[in-house]
């Protein structure tokens, strides 16, 4: 079986029983290129294809049905998955992720958890293995990663640029193996689950989620030694201030951020500290280029 | 010879049909009580944190006995097909083939059904500790009852046998 189309199946297995028949009756090429199930209350399931979203031929999803797929999704433990609720998702096996909406519960002014369910999606995870394939001899003077940005708009292929390094900086394809930290904040880029990540980011690879991306980088520098410290979507000052504190240990960084280029980035004070501190050496731009995407590497020192 | 043998059947008979009155109701404490004690072990479970149904479900299974066990075995078999039967269905049917435990023991258990996994841990942990209470309550009151009725099935079934023995010759 084509691995993209395993991985839609793979997926589909978190969706009760009826939706699951809908969802495994699309062809196994349309199987292939499905981004993402969509299921509102009301209105029949829909799958995001690259040219747009098409509702399936079914019934409308009941309420009720989205409230299995959480209790399918999380093994009916909502309780011990209950983190990721309030933040309005659900991983499940092989990294999928199920967005979710609803009436919020709140306690103390927080979101405590997610009632009365109104909409799902289910983004399949696919990994694109060698993607950084481009890129990765510029990044590695000597062999040896150097501090690193990836920059692109949102839906580009940042995280999946940034999962692919990893992975080979931590087997050592094309470049010195590096024990490499990730602070993976949402699950996207490692997807954990039950401890073993879904999606292959290496064997040298420690990974701690679901805790905020400055705190997990400090926790990941006292504890893993690592050589190299890796986090997705940099956008707070005290995501900036950690990388500080790793740069000045001799850590190598490598993280991601949103914006379009170089100019976008000295605009926002947060990343402009980073310029200003020179963390990074090299920045990789990505840009859309017919079906795929072109990368660009610049010199930031 | 053989009305000899008969009569001593008949009594002995009668006389166990009795004792097994007395014995359904020991089995009955004795299925409450391991009932309760496996939602003793469901609870020191979930005061150690939030660990997910099916890993606590296998552990449970391994430690309960009697239907405890019985339901705990159920449930972690069918968490692998909750597509098909939701948990609070499953719970439900499962609970539902504890015979042992009684109308009123199985009431105690049902509403945990919609409780379990579904909550944060505190308030499943007040749920289940709310029906083992019931459990054991229950348990003490059968046991009460069993001494004075488990008395009364023993004469009752032995003088049956006496009876229709006089009857019979």
């Amino acid at each position: 079986m084509e691995p993209r189309s395993k991985a839609y199946q793979q997926a589909a297995g978190a969706l009760p029983a009826r939706l699951r028949r809908e969802a495994l009756s699309l062809s196994a090429s349309d199987q292939g290129r499905v981004e993402e199930l969509r299921l509102r209350a009301g209105w029949p399931m829909t799958a995001r294809l690259p040219e747009g979203e098409v509702p399936l031929d079914s019934p409308p999803v009941r309420p009720e049905e989205l409230d299995q797929l959480v209790e399918i999704a999380s093994r009916a433990s909502v309780h011990a998955v209950l983190d990721q609720v309030r933040q309005g998702y659900l991983t499940v096996e092989g990294g999928h992720r199920i967005g979710l909406c609803g009436t919020a519960a709140l306690r103390d002014g927080e979101i405590h958890t997610l009632r009365r369910l109104s909409s799902a999606n289910l983004r399949i995870a696919r990994q694109v293995m060698g993607v950084s394939a481009p890129v990765l001899d510029g990044l590695c003077p000597g062999g040896v990663l150097t501090d690193t940005l990836i920059l692109s708009p949102p839906g580009l292929g940042k995280t999946t640029l940034l999962r692919d390094i990893i992975r080979r900086v931590s087997e050592g394809e094309g470049c010195r193996p590096r024990r490499v930290a990730l602070a993976d904040e949402r699950g996207e880029v490692a997807a954990l689950y039950h401890g073993i990540p879904q999606l292959e980011v290496g064997r040298r690879t420690d990974v701690v989620e679901g805790c905020p991306k400055a705190q997990g980088l400090m926790l990941l520098l006292r504890a893993m030694g690592p050589q190299v410290l890796a986090a997705d979507e940099i956008t707070a000052p005290e995501d900036v201030a950690a990388l500080r504190t790793a740069a000045g240990c001799g850590v190598t960084l490598l993280a991601t951020a949103h914006g379009a280029d170089r100019t976008d980035l000295e605009r926002r004070p947060v990343y402009r500290a980073l310029l200003e501190e020179r963390l990074f050496r090299k920045l990789v731009r990505i840009r859309p280029e017919g079906p795929g995407r072109a990368y660009t590497i610049e010199e930031l020192s | 010879m053989v009305k000899l043998m008969g009569a001593v059947l008949v009594a002995a008979g009668c006389g166990w049909l009795g004792f097994q009155g007395a014995e359904g109701l020991r089995r009955r404490v004795r299925a409450l009580r391991d009932m309760a004690g496996g939602l003793l072990l469901l609870e020191r479970e979930l005061e150690l944190g939030a660990p997910p149904l099916p890993g606590l479900m296998d552990g449970l299974s391994a430690r309960a006995c009697g239907p405890a066990k019985a339901l705990f075995e159920g449930c972690r078999a069918g968490l692998e097909r909750l597509s098909e039967e939701p948990f609070a269905l499953l719970w439900r049917r499962l609970t539902q083939e504890q015979s042992s435990l009684g109308e009123e023991g199985r009431g105690a258990l049902l509403p945990l059904g919609e409780v379990l996994g579904r909550y944060d841990s505190q308030a499943q942990l007040e749920s289940v500790s709310a029906a083992r209470r019931q459990l054991e309550e229950l348990a003490a009151r059968c046991e009460a009852e069993g001494r004075r009725q488990g008395r009364v099935y023993q004469a009752l079934g032995l003088c049956s046998g006496v009876f229709l023995v006089i009857l019979l010759l």
